[in-house]
C-alpha cells in the first residue's frame, strides 16, 4: 500500500523540471539526461517524454542545443532556464523544510 | 549474429516511431530521439511511447518548428476539400428541395431557410474566388517563369475537370434524360460522378500547393478568405438542415423527407465536413494571424 502510494507521488515528479535539474551543472544529451534522472533523482523517462519535454522547454528559452557534430546533440540550461530552476526550487525546498517540520512534530506527540 | 539481428530491429523500430511525428520534428529531433532509443537499447515498449507523444507533437507543435506558411497551405488543402465537398451537398440539396418547389405553406422558417442557404452559399462563392484567384494567378504565374509544366497542369485543373464534368452532363442528360428529367438511378450515378469530379478538381491545386510552397501576402490573405468561406458555408450548411427538418417535421408527404434516416445520414455527413471545414479555418486564420503580428 505504502509502495503504491509513494510510486504515484514520483509520478508528480515534473519532467521539465527534471530536465533542468539534469542540465543545471554541465550540458547532455538525451541519452545522458535520461541516465542522470534516473540515477541522481529515481525516475525513468521515456525517450518520447524526454524529447516532448526538450522541444517544449526549447521553445520556451530554457535550453538550448550545443553544436554537435554527431546524432548525440547536447543541450545546455540558458540563463532564463537557470532562474526557472532556482526560483521552483526554492518553492520546492520550502514546501520540503515545511513538509519534514511538520513531520518531525507529529513524530514528537505520537512519542510522547 | 542475435546481437547484430537485434539490433537492426530496434534501429527499424525507432525509425518507425519517429516516422509517426511532423516532418519539421523530425527534421529536427528525429535523429537524436533514433539514436536515444538505440542507445538505450529501447524494445517495442519505448518504440510505443515515442510512438504515441507523436499525437501531441502534431496537435501543439513546439512554436520553434511551427511554419506559419506551411501550416496556411494545409489548411488551404483541408478547406479546400471540405469547401468542395459541403458545396457539392449544399447543390444537392437545393435540386431536391428549392428546385422542386418543396415549400410547406404555413411554415416560413423552411422559406427563410433557403434564402440564408442561398446567400451564405453566394458569399462563401465570392469569399473563396476572392481570397483564392491571387493566390492561383501567383501560382500558375511562377510555374509559367520557372517552366514547370506540371505544376501549371495541376493548377488547370480546378477549370477542366468541372467543365468537362458539365459538357459531359449536359450531353448525356439530354441523351438519358426524359420530359420528366432523369430517373433516380441517373440521378444518383450524376452525384456521385460530381463529387468524384470535384474531389479530382480540389487535388491538382493541392499538389501544386505542396509543389510551389508559396509563402507571403497572398497565402495570408486566401488563408483568411478561406475561414470566411468555411464560415459561410457553415452557415449555408446549417441552414439547409433546419430547413431539411422542417420539411421533415412539416412536410412528410414530400419525396424523401418523411425517412429520419436520410436526414440523420445528412446531417452526420455534413456536420463532419462542417467541423472538418471550421478545424481548417481557425488553424489557418490562427497562424495567418499569428504570421502577421
Amino acid at each position: 500500500m505504502g509502495a503504491h502510494v509513494s510510486n504515484r507521488l514520483d509520478r508528480w515528479a515534473d519532467p521539465p523540471l527534471l530536465v533542468l535539474a539534469s542540465l543545471a551543472d554541465e550540458p547532455k544529451h538525451g541519452y545522458a539526461i535520461t541516465r542522470d534522472v534516473a540515477e541522481t533523482m529515481g525516475v525513468r523517462l521515456s525517450a518520447g517524454t524526454l524529447y516532448a519535454v526538450i522541444s517544449r522547454l526549447e521553445s520556451q528559452g530554457l535550453i538550448e542545443p550545443v553544436p554537435a557534430s554527431d546524432r548525440r546533440r547536447p543541450y545546455r540550461i540558458t540563463a532564463t532556464g537557470a532562474e526557472a530552476l532556482a526560483r521552483q526550487s526554492e518553492r520546492m525546498s520550502g514546501v520540503a523544510s515545511l513538509a519534514q517540520a511538520r513531520l518531525g512534530q507529529r513524530r514528537g506527540l505520537a512519542g510522547a | 549474429m542475435s546481437e547484430m539481428r537485434s539490433s537492426r530491429r530496434r534501429a527499424a523500430l525507432a525509425r518507425a516511431a519517429v516516422a509517426l511525428y511532423p516532418p519539421a520534428w523530425r527534421a529536427r529531433y528525429g535523429a537524436e530521439l533514433a539514436a536515444l532509443l538505440e542507445d538505450s537499447g529501447g524494445g517495442i515498449a519505448a518504440a510505443l511511447s515515442v510512438a504515441w507523444r507523436a499525437i501531441p507533437a502534431w496537435i501543439w507543435p513546439p512554436r520553434q518548428l511551427h511554419d506559419r506558411d506551411a501550416r496556411m497551405r494545409a489548411s488551404l488543402g483541408t478547406l479546400l476539400v471540405a469547401g468542395a465537398m459541403l458545396t457539392g451537398i449544399g447543390l444537392v440539396f437545393a435540386q431536391l428541395t428549392q428546385l422542386q418547389g418543396l415549400r410547406p405553406p404555413g411554415h416560413p422558417i423552411v422559406g427563410w431557410s433557403y434564402a440564408i442557404f442561398d446567400a451564405a452559399l453566394a458569399i462563401a462563392g465570392l469569399a473563396a474566388a476572392a481570397g483564392g484567384l491571387p493566390l492561383w494567378l501567383l501560382m500558375l504565374r511562377r510555374a509559367k517563369r520557372e517552366h514547370r509544366a506540371r505544376d501549371a497542369a495541376y493548377l488547370l485543373v480546378p477549370l477542366a475537370v468541372p467543365a468537362g464534368y458539365w459538357a459531359t452532363l449536359a450531353v448525356t442528360v439530354r441523351l438519358v434524360g426524359g420530359p420528366g428529367g432523369v430517373s433516380g438511378a441517373w440521378f444518383l450515378v450524376f452525384t456521385l460522378a460530381g463529387f468524384a469530379a470535384a474531389g479530382l478538381a480540389c487535388a491538382g491545386p493541392i499538389l501544386a500547393l505542396r509543389r510551389l510552397r508559396p509563402r507571403g501576402p497572398a497565402v495570408r490573405f486566401a488563408a483568411r478568405a478561406a475561414g470566411v468561406a468555411a464560415g459561410s458555408l457553415v452557415l449555408a450548411i446549417a441552414a439547409s438542415a433546419v430547413a431539411a427538418a422542417g420539411l421533415c417535421l412539416w412536410a412528410p408527404d414530400f419525396a424523401g423527407y418523411h425517412q429520419a434516416g436520410v436526414l440523420a445520414g445528412y446531417l452526420g455527413v455534413t456536420g463532419v465536413l462542417a467541423a472538418m471545414a471550421a478545424a481548417g479555418a481557425v488553424r489557418g486564420a490562427r497562424a495567418a494571424r499569428a504570421h502577421a503580428s
